[in-house]
C-alpha cells in the first residue's frame, strides 16, 4: 500500500500532467506490484492529512522491538484536489498491483502553460517539497520536484545520515518525456554515479494526428516498449547496463490483459522475464523467472492477487418533505448504471522456488486502511515464520 | 636465562591445522561482511610456514613455574600463508546499491541484477610488526594482546588480479577483516586454544558439548537433572537435596553449572584429607599442581593435634584450615562455614560421654602429625586413564565415590609404611589394632585417613544422628549419609573385599536408602568404629568437597572478573593479573 505522502505525490503527477508510467524505470512495475511487494514488520501506525490543497503532513509511528517513527510534510505549489481521508480513498489507487497501462497522451504544448497578465508572464513552474525526519535515527530525507516543462521534470532527492559515508546523498533526476520516448539522465553524489536511461514506444506517435482508427479486433492490442539503461560510477569506474522490452496489451484489447516483459544484463549475464496476467476481473497471476548464463544460477517466483469485492451499502433515503407535505411517497428512481463495487481487500501471495512465502492482506476498516503482512520459510522448518506485521493508515 | 620457541612443533600437530581452521573460520564469519561477500568465508588452506617471527623481549613482568607476563616485540616476514574460500557478488552496481538508503537509489532496472561468483583468495607475503602482550597462567590460560596493529603489509591475490577495480577492492576490505581479526579475535582464538591445552575442565566440558551437539537425539539422556548427582553441591558447598535438584531447570544459568561441573571435588577432598591426616595415599589428580607446604602454618597443626582430642579438634582443624596447601580452607568467613563450625561443637561436646577409644587415636594423630612435617612438593601431572574410569564408575553413586575410587589405583610402594606398621600398634587398643594394622598391611591407603582424623570424631557415632535435626546445615546431608549407614549392614569391611563391596556398593545402596540410621550405632565393636570412622570420613569428606565448592566457585568468580576488572582482591595462589595499557 502506497504511503500517504507516496499518493499525494502521485496526486502532483496527475494533476501536472506527468506520465509516471512511462519511464524505463516502470518498465516492470506490474511485476514488482505482485511479487516484490513488501510486508510489514511489526505495528506501524501512520497519521496523515492534506490540511490545505498545499500541504500535507503525515506522522508515522513503529515499533520493531524499538520505537521508531517519522515526521514528514509537503507542500506543492500545484493545489492538490485528490481524495485524502483514508474512508474515501479508492483503494485501487493506493494498492499497487497490476498496472494497465494507458493509452498515450499527447503531451501539453509549452503555449499551453503560460500565463500572460498586463504584457508580463506570471505563470510558474509547479514545485513540490517534501521532507522527512526519521527518529531516533536523525535521518533526513528531503525531495525537490519540478516541472520545468510540460514534458520536463527535475527531481532532486537528497538523504542525511550521520551512518552514510560523506553524510549526505544527492540524486539528481531529469526526465524528458514526450510520450513516444522518454529519456532520464541522472547523476548520484555518492560514487559520482552518472546514469541514462530511455525508453521507446514503438506503434502510432501520440504528438501526430492519429489518422486510422486502431484496429481493435486482432488478436492482441497492445504496445510494444523497448528501453536501456547505463550506468557508470566515475568514482569507483565500476558500471551497468541493461536492456529491456515489455509487451502489454492496451485497455481496449478485448481479451485477457497482460504483460509481459525481458530484461537482459548483458555485462553479468543476466535475464529476467516476467509474464502477468489478469485471470479475471478480481485476479491477477504473475511469474518471473531469472536466469544468468554465467552462473547458471535460476530463480522462479510465482504471485499472484486476489481483490475482494463488496457492493456498496445503499443510501437509505430519506422521504423529502415535498413528498411528506403532500402526503405521497417519493417517486422511485431506478439507478440507471449499477453502483461501483467497492474493494472489501486485496490478497497478494508470492512463493519462490526456495519456499519462500510472502502473504498480504490490504483492506480497509471503516476509517483506517490496514495492510497485515507475513513472511515464511518453509525450508526451515523449526521456525518458519520470518515476520509477520501490521500497518495501519488514518488520513483525513 | 633463555626462552626457547619452537615454531615448528606447533605445525607438526596434524590436529592444530584442523583445528585452527575451525577457528579461523568461525572467526572470519562472525564479524559483518561486506556487502561483496555474499557467502560463508571458507579457510580452504592454512600454513604457518618454516620461517618462525623474531621474537625481542622488550619486558617481562612476572614469571613463575605456571605464569608469566611480558612484553615482546614480534616481526614476521615469513612465508606462512592462508586460502580463503567464499563466493562473491560480481556485480559493482550490486555492492553500491546495498546498504544506500532506498530514498536516493537510482534504482536500476535490471543493471544490478547479482551475478555471484565463487571466489579464492591466497593471503600471501604477511608481514607483521607488533608489540605483543603476552600474559600466561596456567589456569586461566594464555592471553595475547596486541598493542598495536600488528598488519604492515600483505599480498592478496585471488581469481580477480586481473581486474584492477576488483583487485585494489578486495585489498582493502581484506586488509581490514584482517586488521579487526588480528585485533579483536586472534587473541580470544587463542584464549580458547591456551584453556583447551592446559585446563582440563574446560576441555571436558566442550568435549561434553561436541558430544551433546553430536547426539542430539540422545539428549535426553544426558540430561544432568534426569539423573541427578546424589551429593549435588551448589556454589556456596551447601547440599542440594533431591527435591531442590528436581525444582532445577537446565537453563537455570551459572549456579546450576558450578553445582554440576566439580566432579573431582571429592577427590580432591580426600587428597586434602590425606594432607592433614598424614595420610600415606595421595589421590593423583590429574594435571594438578601442588604446591609445598608453607612452613609457618603447617607448625600450627602440631599442637593442635597433640592437646586432647575432644579439645583440639576445632582447633586443629582451623589451623589445618588456614594451612597453605594450594586448595585452601581458609576462607571460613561465610555463614555456611559458621554453620559448620558451630554444628561441630555441638557434636564434640556430646561426644565428651564416649569411651577412650579416641585417645588412642589422638595419639595417632599426633604420631602422623609428627611425621608429617616434611616439605613436599606433590607433582600429580601424570595422566592416568584408570583413575578416569574410576571416577567415571564412581559416578553412579556418588556418596561413596572418594573412597571407591581410590582403590582403583594401582597402589604404589609407599617407603613410610613399615614405619607406619611399627608405630601404630603399640598406642591402639588391641582390637583397634587389630583393625588397623589389616587395614596397613593391605597398603589400601584411603581406610588409614580414617583414624587419624575423624577418630576424634569417631566416639560421635551416636550424637550425629541427633544433632542432624539442630542444623540445617547437617540436615541436608542427610540424603547422603543414608547410604554410608547402608553399608554398615555388611558383617566386615575387610580390604580384601573392598572392590567387591564396592561394586556392590554401587547397585545396592541406592535401595539401601531408608535403612534406619542408628541401627549400628550402640555397638562400639571394630566394625562398628571402622563403620563409624566411614560415616565420619564421608560426612567429613562432604564438607570438604562443600568448602572446595565455594572455594572453586570463588575462583571461578574471580576467573571472570579477572577479564572484566582487576579490583578483585589478589590472593597468593592466584596468577598475577592480565597486563592492561595505561590508555
Amino acid at each position: 500500500m502506497l504511503e500517504f505522502m507516496d499518493y499525494v505525490q502521485h496526486a502532483f503527477y496527475n494533476a501536472s500532467h506527468w506520465n509516471y508510467e512511462n519511464s524505463y524505470s516502470q518498465l516492470t512495475a506490474t511485476a514488482r506490484g505482485l511479487l516484490d511487494f513488501e510486508t510489514p514488520r511489526g505495528l506501524r501506525l501512520n497519521v496523515s492529512s492534506l490540511s490545505s490543497p498545499n500541504f500535507a503532513t503525515s506522522y508515522n509511528l513503529g515499533s520493531i522491538g524499538v520505537v521508531d517513527g517519522s515526521l514528514s510534510y509537503l507542500y506543492t505549489s500545484l493545489p492538490i484536489h485528490a481524495t485524502s481521508q483514508s474512508g474515501q480513498i479508492d483503494l485501487h489507487e493506493v494498492i499497487r498491483g497490476y498496472r494497465q497501462i494507458q493509452e498515450l497522451r499527447k503531451p501539453e504544448e509549452s503555449w499551453m502553460w503560460e500565463e500572460w497578465q498586463a504584457g508580463k508572464r506570471i505563470d510558474k513552474r509547479d514545485t513540490l517539497f517534501y521532507g522527512r525526519l526519521y527518529l531516533p535515527q536523525s535521518t533526513l530525507e528531503a525531495l525537490y520536484l519540478r516541472r520545468i516543462s510540460p514534458t520536463q521534470q527535475f527531481k532532486l532527492s537528497a538523504v542525511s545520515d550521520s551512518r552514510l559515508r560523506n553524510g549526505a546523498t544527492i540524486l539528481a533526476l531529469h526526465q524528458y518525456d514526450t510520450g513516444k520516448y522518454s529519456a532520464e539522465t541522472l547523476y548520484s553524489t555518492d560514487g559520482g554515479l552518472i546514469g541514462l536511461r530511455g525508453l521507446y514506444n514503438f506503434g502510432p506517435d501520440p504528438r501526430k494526428e492519429i489518422t486510422e482508427l486502431p484496429r481493435v479486433e486482432d488478436r492482441l492490442y497492445g504496445r510494444f516498449s523497448a528501453g536501456a539503461e547505463m550506468y557508470y560510477g566515475s568514482l569507483n569506474k565500476s558500471g551497468g547496463v541493461s536492456f529491456g522490452g515489455r509487451f502489454a496489451t492496451l485497455p481496449a484489447h478485448k481479451g485477457v490483459p497482460l504483460t509481459a516483459t525481458l530484461t537482459l544484463n548483458p555485462l553479468m549475464g543476466n535475464m529476467s522475464t516476467t509474464y502477468a496476467v489478469r485471470a479475471g476481473k478480481n485476479a491477477a497471476l504473475c511469474s518471473k523467472f531469472d536466469f544468468n548464463v554465467y552462473s547458471y544460477e535460476s530463480d522462479l517466483m510465482l504471485g499472484c492477487e486476489l481483490w475482494r469485492m463488496k457492493t456498496k451499502v445503499p443510501k437509505k433515503i430519506e422521504r423529502s418533505m415535498q413528498a411528506k407535505l403532500e402526503w405521497i411517497l417519493d417517486p422511485v428512481v431506478e439507478p440507471t448504471v449499477p453502483e461501483p463495487e467497492e474493494v472489501a481487500g486485496v490478497l497478494k501471495a508470492r512463493v519462490d522456488q526456495n519456499w519462500k512465502i510472502g502473504l498480504l492482506w490490504e483492506g480497509r476498516i471503516k476509517e483506517l486502511m490496514f495492510t497485515l503482512g507475513s513472511s515464511f520459510d518453509m525450508k526451515r522448518r523449526e521456525q518458519p515464520f520470518r515476520a509477520i506485521g501490521l500497518e495501519l493508515q488514518y488520513s483525513s | 636465562m633463555a626462552f626457547n620457541f619452537n615454531w615448528s612443533p606447533l605445525t607438526a600437530d596434524a590436529d592444530f591445522y584442523k583445528r585452527a581452521q575451525e577457528m579461523l573460520t568461525t572467526a572470519l564469519n562472525k564479524s559483518p561482511k561486506p556487502p561483496i561477500i555474499v557467502d560463508d568465508i571458507l579457510v580452504n588452506e592454512l600454513n604457518l610456514g618454516s620461517v618462525p617471527p623474531d621474537l625481542e623481549i622488550l619486558e617481562i613482568g612476572d614469571l613463575a613455574e605456571d605464569r608469566f607476563r611480558g612484553i615482546f616485540k614480534m616481526c614476521y616476514t615469513g612465508d606462512a600463508f592462508l586460502t580463503l574460500k567464499t563466493r562473491v557478488q560480481a556485480n559493482p552496481l550490486n555492492t553500491y546499491l546495498f546498504s544506500k538508503p532506498s530514498f536516493t537509489s537510482p534504482q536500476p532496472l535490471a543493471a544490478a541484477s547479482g551475478l555471484t561468483i565463487p571466489l579464492q583468495i591466497t593471503l600471501s607475503e604477511i608481514k607483521l610488526s607488533a608489540f605483543i602482550i603476552l600474559v600466561f597462567s596456567l589456569q586461566k590460560g594464555l592471553t595475547l594482546v596486541f598493542r598495536n596493529d600488528p598488519l604492515e603489509s600483505i599480498k592478496v591475490s585471488s581469481t580477480f588480479d586481473s581486474i584492477p577495480f576488483v583487485r585494489d577492492y578486495l585489498q582493502k576490505e581484506i586488509e581490514m577483516q584482517l586488521r579487526t581479526l588480528m585485533m579483536d579475535e586472534l587473541p580470544a582464538i587463542i584464549h580458547k586454544l591456551s584453556l583447551r591445552l592446559w585446563c582440563p575442565e574446560y576441555k571436558a566440558q566442550e568435549d561434553q558439548e561436541i558430544a551433546a551437539a553430536a547426539e542430539k537425539p540422545e539428549e535426553v539422556a544426558i540430561d544432568p537433572f534426569a539423573s541427578p548427582p546424589q551429593d549435588a553441591v551448589d556454589s556456596r558447598g551447601n547440599v542440594v537435596d533431591a527435591s531442590e535438584i528436581s525444582s532445577l531447570t537446565l537453563d537455570g544459568g551459572s549456579e546450576i553449572h558450578s553445582l554440576f561441573s566439580q566432579k573431582n571435588l571429592i577427590r580432591l577432598a580426600t587428597l586434602t584429607d590425606s594432607h592433614r591426616t598424614l595420610s600415606l595415599f595421595t589421590p593423583s589428580i590429574r594435571d594438578a599442581v601442588f604446591r609445598a607446604w608453607a612452613g609457618p602454618s603447617e607448625r600450627g597443626d602440631s599442637p593442635g593435634s597433640s592437646t586432647p582430642a575432644t579439645l583440639g579438634l576445632i582447633r586443629s582443624h582451623s589451623a589445618l584450615g588456614s594451612s597453605s596447601t594450594t586448595y585452601t580452607f581458609s576462607n571460613r568467613t561465610s555463614d555456611d562455614g559458621h554453620g559448620v563450625m558451630s554444628s561441630r561443637s555441638s557434636q564434640i561436646s556430646l561426644s565428651n560421654a564416649t569411651t577412650g577409644l579416641h585417645l588412642g587415636a589422638g595419639r595417632h594423630s599426633r604420631s602422623h602429625a609428627n611425621r608429617k612435617k616434611k616439605n613436599r612438593v606433590v607433582n600429580l601431572r601424570k595422566s592416568k586413564t584408570t583413575d578416569d574410569i574410576a571416577s567415571e564408575s564412581g559416578d553412579s553413586e556418588t556418596s561413596s565415590v572418594a573412597p571407591a575410587s581410590e582403590p582403583a589405583f594401582p597402589t604404589r610402594p609407599i617407603p613410610e609404611e613399615p614405619e607406619d606398621n611399627i608405630i601404630t600398634p603399640p598406642h591402639s587398643p588391641s582390637g583397634k589394632v587389630r583393625f588397623r594394622t589389616s587395614s596397613i598391611d593391605l597398603g589400601d591407603s584411603p581406610r588409614k585417613l580414617k583414624p587419624s582424623r575423624p577418630a576424634n570424631l569417631s566416639s560421635m557415632t551416636l550424637p550425629e544422628p541427633a544433632s542432624l535435626d539442630s542444623t540445617p546445615t547437617i540436615q541436608k546431608e542427610d540424603a547422603v549419609i543414608v547410604p554410608i549407614y547402608s553399608r554398615n549392614h555388611r558383617p566386615s569391611l575387610s580390604a580384601s573385599s573392598y572392590p567387591m563391596e564396592k561394586a556392590n556398593n554401587t547397585t545396592s545402596a541406592p535401595l539401601n536408602a531408608s535403612v534406619p540410621y542408628l541401627e549400628p550405632a550402640p555397638m562400639l565393636s571394630t566394625d562398628g568404629a571402622s563403620a563409624a570412622g566411614g560415616i565420619l570420613e564421608q560426612a567429613w569428606i562432604l564438607k570438604m568437597a562443600g568448602e572446595i565448592a565455594r572455594r572453586a566457585h570463588d575462583e571461578k568468580t574471580a576467573r571472570e572478573g579477572f577479564w572484566s576488572s582487576q579490583s578483585q582482591s589478589v590472593r597468593e595462589d592466584t596468577p598475577p593479573p592480565a597486563y592492561q595499557p595505561k590508555a
